[in-house]
């Protein structure tokens, strides 16, 4: 993907006015096979053949996760799937999938720098609620990238790993400098707001019911995310009347 | 406890100049609204579109998370009220996007009258000056949603709806002479905002138009952020921290659970008791 940042600017401004373009994105085809493979994630272990092919099932759009008792990830259930690529690129729904594994990949990274420097004694004393927040925020992004990831496998597409590219080199850079608590506060934010956005922007993008469902449920905890950061920061923890989207990665 | 009124004012300042902002670039969505609805002209929901969106709600019914249960006041009752509804055929005679917004539209105007009310009450009047500020604010941002959601169902050519939404009206008026402390008032707005979220989450799946797609998004992103701040502050309340209450907070007081209990799950996933029916809003 192509970016627009601006090098001349500070790491975190950067972060903040990149995104990457859409272009990249197809959104015209593949929407339609990616649907069917949102539908085949959940309840693909009974059913999936050595081909990736899995028989079709119904819908639900919250399901128990029956291995670990916890609710499963909206939009990752039952039915059939079919790759969604147009000569082997990513399109439609399963291109944005990607895009939001990338950016799940980045925040599990970088909560997990920033749990690892906590421990360390990095970032001076860290007060018990912003342990559990992070400690929380890091969890609750793993879950997502596995969400993403459950359902891009089942695409007939490899698991995304690798953070986005456009932004983890600005994010490492600007984690670089994070010497306390508030300036780790700062990062987190950034990145929430970039995911947040990006989903938001995505939503109406998307076609797949299940795959808007997903999102949006991530959509709105990112967005709680923030009003915490916001408060620990001192800051008004609902400063919009309406979600913008102008830090989308979309 | 010690309230930093010129700095909570700065950052009241700095949000309603945010609502300026983000109200100009209504127009431009409006405008391509207006393009679709010439081009849709009135067109009334297909049984199937009604038939699917009840039955996405009977399976997201089979889901009732009781943590959510137990916030909703009333809940059992609701339960009931909607599966009532939930059972029967769709009457309205709207094009379900257009049912939709005006559902949408008559919970913004339910969530206005209620954080009101609660203005009035003696305890949340003179009572924790970061609570208060909250309650006017988010009052002011949902009347803001309701204003547009009613410009767009009429952009689309229908009739705005502005009473409360009547399933969710009698949640919150068996809840009102039960209003007794700050937690009751602070419960009771968070299972609005619940049903809010989650509804807007719901209907995403359902919508056809997309500045509908847009707009319910932006507000849904909004409301649930009313939500987690509630669920913290209910938090704080409960556990004897309202001095915690305030901005800019002393951070390093606060109880370890405070970095969690906002979002108790990595999904926000649909209880089908706090999505309110697409024709439950609607204008007959």
């Amino acid at each position: 993907m192509t970016t627009e940042s601006n090098p001349q600017l500070p790491p975190l401004e950067r972060l903040q006015s990149t995104t990457l373009s859409r272009r990249k994105l197809i959104f015209t085809t593949g929407t339609a096979v990616f649907g069917a493979a949102l539908l085949a994630a959940c309840g693909s272990d009974a059913n999936d053949s050595a081909d990736g092919t899995s028989n079709s099932g119904t819908s639900a759009g919250t399901t128990p996760d029956a291995t670990t008792g916890t609710t499963a990830a909206p939009g990752t259930t039952a039915g059939e799937e079919a790759p969604a690529t147009t000569d082997g690129e990513a399109t439609g729904d399963l291109a944005i999938a990607q895009l939001a594994a990338g950016l799940e990949v980045l925040a599990v990274s970088t909560y997990q720098s920033a749990a690892d420097a906590a421990g360390s004694g990095a970032l001076g004393e860290v007060p018990p609620a912003v342990g559990e927040y992070v400690a929380t925020a890091l969890a609750h992004h793993q879950a997502h990238l596995d969400a993403w990831n459950k359902v891009i496998t089942a695409a007939g597409s490899d698991e995304v790993t690798e953070p986005n590219a456009e932004l983890a080199p600005v994010v490492a850079e600007q984690f670089a400098g994070v010497t306390d608590v508030i300036g780790a506060a700062k990062l987190a934010l950034e990145l929430e707001m970039v995911a947040s956005h990006t989903y938001l922007t995505a939503i109406p993008l998307l076609e797949a019911p299940e795959a808007i469902e997903l999102a949006g449920s991530i959509q709105i905890v990112d967005q709680q995310h923030q009003s915490i950061l916001l408060f620990v920061l001192g800051e008004y923890p609902v400063p919009d009347v309406f979600q913008k989207t102008d830090k989308s990665a979309a | 406890m010690t309230i930093d009124d010129r700095r909570l004012g700065e950052l009241l300042t700095e949000s309603n100049d945010l609502h300026h902002d983000a109200l100009r670039t209504m127009p431009a969505t409006l405008s391509d609204v207006r393009d679709y609805a010439h081009e849709s002209g009135d067109r009334r929901p297909e049984p199937a579109e009604l038939e699917t969106f009840n039955r996405r709600r009977m399976q997201a019914a089979t889901h009732i998370r009781d943590s959510n249960g137990a916030r909703l006041v009333g809940g059992a009752a609701l339960v009931g009220a909607l599966a009532t509804l939930v059972g029967r055929p769709a009457l309205a005679d709207q094009a379900l996007d257009i049912q939709m917004l005006q559902t949408a539209s008559s919970l913004e105007r339910l969530a206005v009258n209620t954080y009101k009310a609660a203005l009035g009450l003696p305890f949340i009047a003179s009572g924790n000056a970061t609570v208060k500020a909250f309650a006017e604010t988010t009052m002011s941002q949902h009347d803001e949603h309701r204003q547009a959601f009613q410009a767009l169902t009429e952009s689309m050519g229908a009739t705005a709806q502005d009473e409360p939404n009547p399933v969710f009206q009698k949640v919150v008026d068996e809840a009102v002479p039960t209003l007794m402390t700050p937690i009751d008032v602070v419960n009771l707005a968070a299972a609005l905002e619940e049903v809010a979220t989650e509804t807007y989450l719901f209907d995403l799946t359902m919508f056809e138009d997309t500045a509908a797609k847009e707009l319910m998004g932006s507000v849904m992103g909004v409301e649930c952020q009313h939500l987690a701040v509630l669920l913290a502050v209910a938090a704080l309340l409960d556990g004897g921290g309202e001095a915690l209450i305030m901005i800019p907070t002393d951070v390093a007081a606060l109880p370890a659970a405070a970095g969690s209990v906002a979002f108790p799950e990595p999904f926000n996933t649909i209880n089908d008791a706090n999505v309110a029916p697409a024709e439950s809003g609607a204008v007959s």
